[in-house]
């Protein structure tokens, strides 16, 4: 037996683990899968929107947290934050840079300009200065990136500190695999992995490029190699930068393969394939977790649980027909139910409540009834399952996944100790 | 200001309007349709796909149930590509009257309407989902039809036949001299430009709007009565035969497959402005409650979409009854000379869009009459192009299609199969066309994504393709998301709420759609 068990394999799964079970707690990880981080952009924001542009995340979600005392930072706080983000990159020093007293300003692959915490090493020349020049490249192959539509939109944005840049695309026709006209991101961060492709890529792409042009391109630069954009930049001779996808996010599966990696290499048991089906709660204490496998259930036992299992996007939320909203699993009281319609039907009107419903949790990231009371003594949440927050609109939802996951850890750690 | 002149300017691009556009360009007259919208964009593309085998009427309006059983037959002929042959199924619930499966099978075979009782447990071997419970089932020829391509077929027919389709072309004035109508003015929604047709006849098709158009002309209020319906698609294809309930037509009576998803429909209220029709949560409610005595478990399958139609029901006092000789059951024609005073007009209201080809050819003989000219109606003789195989739909024909063309084509659209040469062959043929028009074609975003992958997709192929700048480009991908949200809000729950979560998650929280450059007024069409 484990002594804690951690629901989910997200972000905040990971980080929740990876924490535990470094401090040496045994930690046993179940998911019903691959966890969220490749849904994602493959950043870590924590604070991007508030609802002006936001410079420096911390320090705003300071602010964010007294003013708003159901939002997840109130629970979570600045410290905690702050905690959080100086372990994940120490967890994973050659992936992310950055600091949480300062947004990154990255454009998107519609030629948004978003921004964000901390980001891979691979996107840092992306955050523009004015009179930049930028080629936005395309692969002709790749139909999740058009490079007209960045290159157009960045170049009528006025950027965050003011000023403008110059910017254009280029399309280029590399093959990923021979005959394949229809590659995903994914088929072409394996194709870069490999250094005789990256060679032919940029022989076809280095004579398009003008002088003191800036490279940007799909996020696609390698899942494996982590010097593939590095050495794609020197072969080209132009700094490079990359630019996320919608999924599947080659940068997120590089973040989740590396947590994931840690994870396994400070000795916690992953148990994948296993959907949580049903919990045991004795005195109101939670026993144990059922998950379903082939042949038979199984529970796992353990002291403490780390409920991570997402929002609405993984399942661990739902509504169903009849308009009632519930969590999954323990069927936990949730908050935000009570404001008025739950959607609406202006889509770009203010966020729609629905996604703001999670549970709500104590300082120690305990869950709470709707009095406050401490639902069950041993039951910890982190990440999306936590409510309070427009998490995709604020550009939140990572901060409060890693920043609740080391909260929670951290709780518990005292805890047992 | 453009100037045209023709025989007979036809108003309204629904199935009526362009049912009769090619019924007056095959008999020979100069015309042109005007529509303020897309094609099919009002209540002909807003229901629920059923091709009338005649069964729903054979007790209630046995004229109708013949006149639908015949219509069926012409149009999987002539319009073969837009039909699939379901065929279809009455099924007794467990809580309906058995005895009126009786007076169904009596119906049907005094009005000619094809159908045969079969044993519920073949009717359950055949349609796994359907009700356990179910007391009797009568097997019928429903199909079901696209009704974007039975009206681009018509309308193309007619373009084949020299007539014009203008469609972002709204009327703005009826010009009379004499107690004559002599021209329509319109004005193009999308240039601005005016446009003046002087004509000799004028057929107003416009539906649910038939009674604004009339108004244009000088002619007595024309009461127009919109019902609106509400249709919910689910994901999949929960039957593949259209399964009706065997009872006096009621709401929710019907479950309908076409393409990939089956359409529930429908309910019937009345409304005062057809541009405003809203989901209302309680029919979405009732229609849900239908579909579980269908299929059990109905509720707990995903639903993608919702809509609302109007039904262009006419209420006028001042229609005789001799004006009904030209007339098809449920339709109403409108002789403005015996009730207004004034030539060269016709108004037509009512109809099913099963006989639209029907109602054509009555309105256009009623036409002709007045003109004092005998012009045979040849539109049953002829199919329209593109089906001149005869060979019909069927719902796998673009996964056969991509099997042929996935080592030389992207595939934009993976819920609907829509590979980029079908959108950029589309955006071609309209390249002022918005996302929706192009959907309406194609099916893009119409799948369980919703346009969640697709849409960034078609607005980076669209923007290369030449045809729109970035503003418009990004203006039409602001436009498609929140027309998509319209039908997706009112049936927001089980796994579609899981779907709209993911979808959330890469426009705002991947791509930051929402702070791209504000546009100064949002693209509307």
């Amino acid at each position: 037996m484990s002594r804690v068990v951690v629901i989910g394999a997200g972000l905040a799964g990971l980080v929740a683990a990876n924490r535990l079970a470094s401090a040496g707690v045994g930690v046993t990880l179940l998911t019903k899968g691959i966890g969220g981080l490749q849904l994602s952009q493959g950043t870590i924001d924590v604070l991007g929107y508030a609802p002006d542009r936001v410079t420096n995340p911390v320090l705003t979600l300071s602010a964010i947290a007294s003013a708003r005392p159901g939002h997840p930072y109130a629970a979570i706080g600045a410290a905690g934050v702050h905690t959080g983000i100086e372990y994940l990159k120490q967890l994973l020093p050659d992936l992310l840079v950055g600091d949480a007293e300062a947004n990154y300003q990255l454009p998107t692959a519609v030629g948004a300009i978003r921004p964000t915490c901390l980001v891979q090493p691979s996107m840092v020349a992306g955050h523009l200065k004015d009179g930049a020049k930028v080629a936005v490249v395309g692969l002709r192959r790749l139909k999740d990136f058009h490079p007209a539509l960045v290159a157009e939109n960045l170049a009528r944005t006025t950027l965050p500190d003011g000023g403008r840049l110059v910017a254009r695309p280029v399309s280029v026709d590399v093959p990923a695999r021979d005959a394949e006209v229809d590659s995903s991101g994914l088929t072409y961060a394996r194709a870069f992995d490999d250094p005789a492709f990256r060679a032919r890529f940029a022989a076809a792409l280095k004579p398009l490029l003008g002088d003191g042009e800036t490279v940007g391109l799909p996020a696609v630069l390698g899942l494996k190699d982590r010097t593939a954009w590095s050495d794609l930049a020197d072969k080209l001779g132009h700094p490079v930068f990359e630019i996320p996808l919608p999924p599947p996010s080659v940068p997120g599966m590089r973040l989740n393969e590396a947590l994931m990696a840690s994870a396994k290499a400070a000795g916690v048991r992953v148990v994948n394939g296993t959907r949580a089906v049903s919990v045991r709660v004795e005195d109101g204490v939670v026993k144990g977790v059922t998950v379903a496998t082939a042949g038979a259930d199984r529970e796992f036992t353990a002291d403490a649980f780390v409920l991570a299992a997402g929002g609405f996007e993984s399942g661990a939320l739902a509504l169903d027909s009849y308009g009632t909203v519930t969590e999954t699993l323990f069927g936990l009281p949730l908050a935000g139910l009570d404001a008025g319609p739950l959607v609406h039907g202006d889509y770009w009107g203010p966020e729609q409540p629905l996604f703001s419903v999670g549970v709500r949790v104590a300082g120690d990231m305990r869950v709470l009834d709707g009095n406050g009371a401490v639902v069950h003594p041993n039951l910890y949440a982190a990440g999306g399952i936590i409510g309070g927050s427009s998490r995709w609109a604020e550009k939140s939802g990572d901060g409060i996944a890693v920043g609740s996951a080391v909260v929670a850890a951290d709780s518990i750690l005292e805890v047992l100790a | 200001m453009r100037k045209l002149a023709v025989d007979v300017v036809v108003i309204g691009g629904g199935s009526t309007g362009a049912g009769v556009v090619r019924d007056v360009a095959m008999r020979g007259y100069s015309t042109v349709l005007v529509e303020r919208a897309d094609l099919g964009q009002g209540t002909t593309g807003r229901f629920h796909g059923l091709l009338h085998s005649g069964g729903r009427y054979v007790v209630s309006d046995p004229l109708s149930a013949t006149e639908c059983a015949q219509e069926n037959a012409i149009l999987t002929r002539i319009q073969s590509q837009a039909i699939e042959t379901t065929g279809g199924y009455f099924v007794t619930g467990p809580d309906d009257d058995p005895a009126f499966a009786d007076k169904f099978l009596e119906g049907a075979k005094a009005t000619g309407v094809p159908a045969r009782e079969i044993s519920v447990a073949e009717a359950l071997r055949n349609e796994p989902r359907l009700n356990r419970r179910i007391l009797r089932a009568i097997e019928v020829e429903d199909g079901t039809v696209d009704g974007w391509q039975l009206v681009w077929g018509a309308a193309n027919s007619a373009k084949a036949y020299g007539a014009q389709v203008l469609t972002y072309h709204r009327v703005t004035k009826i010009d009379t001299a004499d107690g004559q109508v002599t021209a329509v003015h319109c004005t193009d929604l999308k240039s601005g430009e005016d446009v003046l047709i002087e004509c000799g006849f004028v057929l107003n098709c416009a539906g649910p709007w038939a009674g604004q158009i009339a108004a244009m002309a000088g002619a007595h209020p024309v009461d127009v009565i919109p019902g609106r319906g509400i249709m919910i698609a689910m994901n999949h294809r929960l039957v593949n035969r259209v399964v009706n309930r065997c009872i006096y037509p009621a709401d929710g009576d019907i479950l309908v497959p076409v393409h990939t998803v089956s359409i529930i429909g429908t309910t019937d209220v009345k409304v005062d402005d057809p541009d405003d029709l809203a989901i209302e949560h309680a029919e979405v409610q009732q229609m849900l409650d239908a579909g579980e005595v269908l299929i059990p478990g109905f509720r707990s399958s995903r639903a993608l979409h919702a809509w609302a139609g109007a039904r262009p029901l006419i209420k006028d006092s001042r229609v005789s009854s001799s004006d009904t000789r030209h007339m098809s059951r449920g339709m109403a024609v409108i002789d403005h000379t015996t009730r207004d005073g004034l030539d060269g007009m016709l108004t037509i209201g009512g109809g099913k869009l099963t006989t639209y080809r029907l109602m054509a050819e009555h309105i256009v003989d009623a036409m002709c009459e007045k003109l004092g000219e005998k012009r045979p109606c040849r539109t049953a003789d002829e199919a329209i192009p593109g089906s001149e195989s005869g060979k019909n739909y069927v719902v796998t024909h673009r996964l056969e299609e991509r099997e042929h063309d996935r080592l030389d084509d992207q595939i934009i659209c993976e819920c609907e199969l829509m590979s980029r040469r079908m959108f950029t062959d589309a955006l071609a043929s309209q390249p002022k066309g918005t996302f929706d028009d192009l959907r309406r074609q194609l099916r893009l975003g119409m799948g369980p994504c919703q346009g969640g992958f697709c849409s960034m997709r078609a607005t980076g192929i669209a923007l290369e393709s030449g045809h729109i700048d970035i503003e418009r480009a990004t203006g039409l991908l602001r436009l498609f998301l929140k027309n998509r949200w319209i039908g997706l809000w009112p049936i927001l729950y089980g796994d579609q709420v899981r779907q709209t979560a993911l979808d959330n998650w890469i426009f705002q929280g991947t791509l930051d759609v929402e702070h791209l450059p504000q546009p100064e007024s949002e693209v509307a069409l």
